[in-house]
């Protein structure tokens, strides 16, 4: 008898998955250094042209803007994600637990178009903010908060937020709560033992959840799309409308594969950065 | 060096601390969590300078009174005083206390040093005196040379002693251990009690320590108290403990003990007359209020105030050899007995030689040893 006898029953589907994502990927990159024939579908021969291409000012300015959008998001999810995943973790209480962990998941559960379409409903020249401000008395005119990169970065942090708080309430559950009392009994108020002892022996977590919450918005392709209007451009929206729009695919391959590097290299980066702060943490 | 060890019991009482009240001291503290009542009405004082160990089945409320000394938790009505200010209200990291958790809880991303100069840092004491201090305290648990390595880099006794110092090094008003060698073996545990008492006896330091094992209450206490289901059972020293329990779950948590069928003859004052086969025995009469003579009661004895009758003695019971076992010092040999309520009686011979003597099966006439024992009412089962 075979030691682990389900082991090739529970590979297998996970090789197909591969094999056919390893197979996708091929397509693009052989896309990508395959020469554009306007009006045809099918690409021509080989060549580095669309490469080259992509040096325009244009679309340096969207590979700038979709890094700086991701951080920004990044931060914003750690910086509001850290303080709801903590009360998460240490509320008493099953109920309250399960129904915080209910709100916070909540948007995971949306499909992607309506929750976009409600932060339309929501951020609109007569929509919920503008309308409320307006009746308040607060803004002559409406405030323009679609098509701006606020708008893409508000719609963007509600939906990394419950990767944010699911990543850092698996740290911050592996922190035993005695740490904090060891602190307290020392003499360190509920600030400085948050400071001197949880937050440091977080760090993992914080590293972890800012890297995927990066990853994850680098994808984004409906939330610039439709809150961006054309205003807003990640590199997904530009493959769409390269692919889609001006049928370019060998041109759209190419940024695909220039994306997916940059996202890679920005990650790696990410995590040489908050290398420090993880050995901190508990090892 | 002045040894408490020696002026435990009595001479204590005879000298209460100044001000005749407890160092520390609870008044009617009640702890409930939903429907369980984890502390009952708790009063107690704990002396200055002493070690008080807190006794008692798991679930019995002593991490939960030690909590509330701390001030990690915040007692449902009642009040606590350390040295004589109120305490109820305020928050542990204003309390001076030192505590010891059962799991170390050492900051695993700081070295030993920093973490015995932790609760100095939150004191914004000047640099040197910082260094000055953690070098003092490491010094007192042996852990020089250590200062650099992280919490991982050490074993458990060694974790053990960090957290010791890094509780010490603050001069805690009192120092609190929730059964702080549970984790520890054997060998290990009885060293680091005898080093725990060294220590305390040096700083004289007010001390609460908690544990599940009689035997660690025993051996390290100036007094015990015994709780079970949140209730305080009794309070005294090792010796009033395991020779004068006042209850009959004292009587049976506490050490070894043999229950046997009894009768009461007559009460006189604080003493009471027991018959157990043909021999009499003093009791203490406090035990036995409601009981009429001739009443039938249960007498707990220890095993080594039985001895095997003699001729002329009085035997107390008979009883068959049933089973020998070797515990390196002494032997100890159980009986199979109509007298004792579970059946079973339990005697203790020092060396080896009664294994040779009374072989499995001999019949054995008991007779009481000493007159150190103790008799409730017969439980109505
Ligand atoms: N945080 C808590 N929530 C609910 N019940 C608790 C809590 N802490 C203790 N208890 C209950 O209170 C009782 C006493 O617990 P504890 O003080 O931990 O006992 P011990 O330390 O003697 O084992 C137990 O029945 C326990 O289940
Ligand atoms: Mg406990």
């Amino acid at each position: 008898m075979p030691r682990r006898p389900f082991l090739r029953a529970f590979v297998s589907p996970a090789a197909l998955c591969a094999i056919a994502f390893v197979a996708a990927m091929a397509a693009v990159l052989q896309f990508s250094v395959r020469a554009y024939i306007p009006g045809s579908l099918d690409p021509g021969g080989f060549t580095l042209v669309n490469f080259a291409a992509l040096l325009k000012p244009l679309y340096g300015r969207v590979f700038l803007d979709t890094v700086w959008i991701c951080f920004i998001t990044a931060v914003c999810t750690l910086v509001i994600g850290y303080p709801v995943a903590y009360a998460l973790v240490r509320a008493k209480g099953a109920f309250l637990k399960s129904a915080m962990l209910i709100v916070v998941v909540t948007p995971l559960f949306l499909g992607e178009v309506v929750r976009t379409y409600s932060w339309i409903v929501v951020l609109g020249n007569n929509g919920f903010v503008n309308t409320v401000l307006l009746k308040l008395g607060m803004i002559e005119r409406p405030l323009q908060l679609m098509f701006t990169s606020f708008g893409v970065v508000l719609a963007l942090v509600h939906v990394t937020l419950p990767v944010m708080v699911i990543m850092l309430a698996a740290a911050l559950s592996h922190i035993d709560p005695d740490y904090e009392r060891a602190a307290e009994s020392l003499g360190a108020g509920p600030i400085r033992a948050f400071l001197s002892v949880t937050l440091p022996l977080s760090t993992p977590g914080i590293v972890a959840g800012v890297t995927t919450a990066f990853a994850w918005t680098f994808s984004a392709f409906a939330t610039p799309q439709l809150i961006g209007g054309g205003q807003v451009n990640m590199v997904s929206n530009l493959v769409y409308q390269l692919g889609f729009a001006s049928f370019n695919f060998p041109f759209a391959a190419s940024l695909s594969v220039v994306g997916l590097v940059l996202a890679f290299g920005m990650i790696a980066l990410l995590r040489a950065g908050l290398r420090p702060l993880e050995a901190v943490g508990p090892q | 060096m002045k040894n408490r060890a020696e002026t435990s019991g009595i001479e204590q009482k005879s000298a209460p601390p100044a001000g005749g009240q407890g160092f520390v001291r609870l008044e009617g503290v009640s702890k409930r969590f939903g429907d369980v009542v984890a502390l009952h009405e708790a009063t107690l004082d704990v002396r200055r300078g002493e070690i008080l160990t807190l006794l008692g089945p798991s679930g019995g409320g002593k991490t939960t009174l030690l909590n509330l000394v701390a001030g990690f938790l915040l007692p449902d009505s009642g009040a606590i005083h350390i040295a004589g200010q109120p305490v109820t209200e305020v928050p542990p990291y204003r309390r001076e206390i030192g505590v010891l958790f059962q799991n170390y809880a050492l900051f695993p991303h700081m070295s030993v040093a920093a973490n015995v100069a932790y609760g100095l840092r939150m004191r914004r004491l000047p640099r040197p005196e910082i260094a000055r201090k953690v070098a003092e305290t490491l010094a007192l648990v042996r852990l020089v040379g250590l200062e650099n390595r992280t919490p991982r880099q050490l074993s458990g006794g060694q974790q053990q002693r960090v957290a010791l110092a890094r509780a010490l090094a603050i001069s805690p008003k009192v120092l609190l251990l929730d059964e702080p060698f549970s984790a520890l073996d054997k060998n290990l545990r009885g060293s680091m009690q005898l080093e725990l008492k060294e220590i305390q006896r040096k700083l004289g330091v007010t001390t609460i320590f908690v544990t599940h094992d009689q035997s660690e209450a025993l051996s390290l206490s100036d007094r015990i108290v015994v709780l079970s289901e949140g209730r305080i059972r009794q309070v005294g020293t090792p010796g009033e403990i395991y020779r004068r329990p006042t209850e009959r779950f004292v009587a049976s948590f506490v050490g070894d003990v043999n229950v046997l069928r009894a009768r009461l003859e007559e009460v006189d004052g604080e003493a009471a007359q027991i018959a157990i086969g043909a021999a009499k025995l003093a009791v203490p009469a406090g035990t036995l209020r409601g009981c009429a003579p001739g009443a039938p009661v249960e007498l707990f004895i220890r095993p080594e105030q039985l001895r095997l009758a003699e001729t002329g003695d009085e035997t107390a019971c008979e009883g068959v050899v049933s089973a020998h076992s070797y515990q390196g010092g002494h032997v100890d040999l159980h009986l199979a007995s109509e007298a004792a309520v579970s059946g079973r009686i339990l005697m203790r011979w020092p060396g080896t030689e009664a294994i040779a003597r009374w072989p499995v099966g001999t019949r054995i006439a008991v007779a009481c040893a000493g007159t150190e024992a103790v008799a409730f009412p017969a439980s109505p089962s």
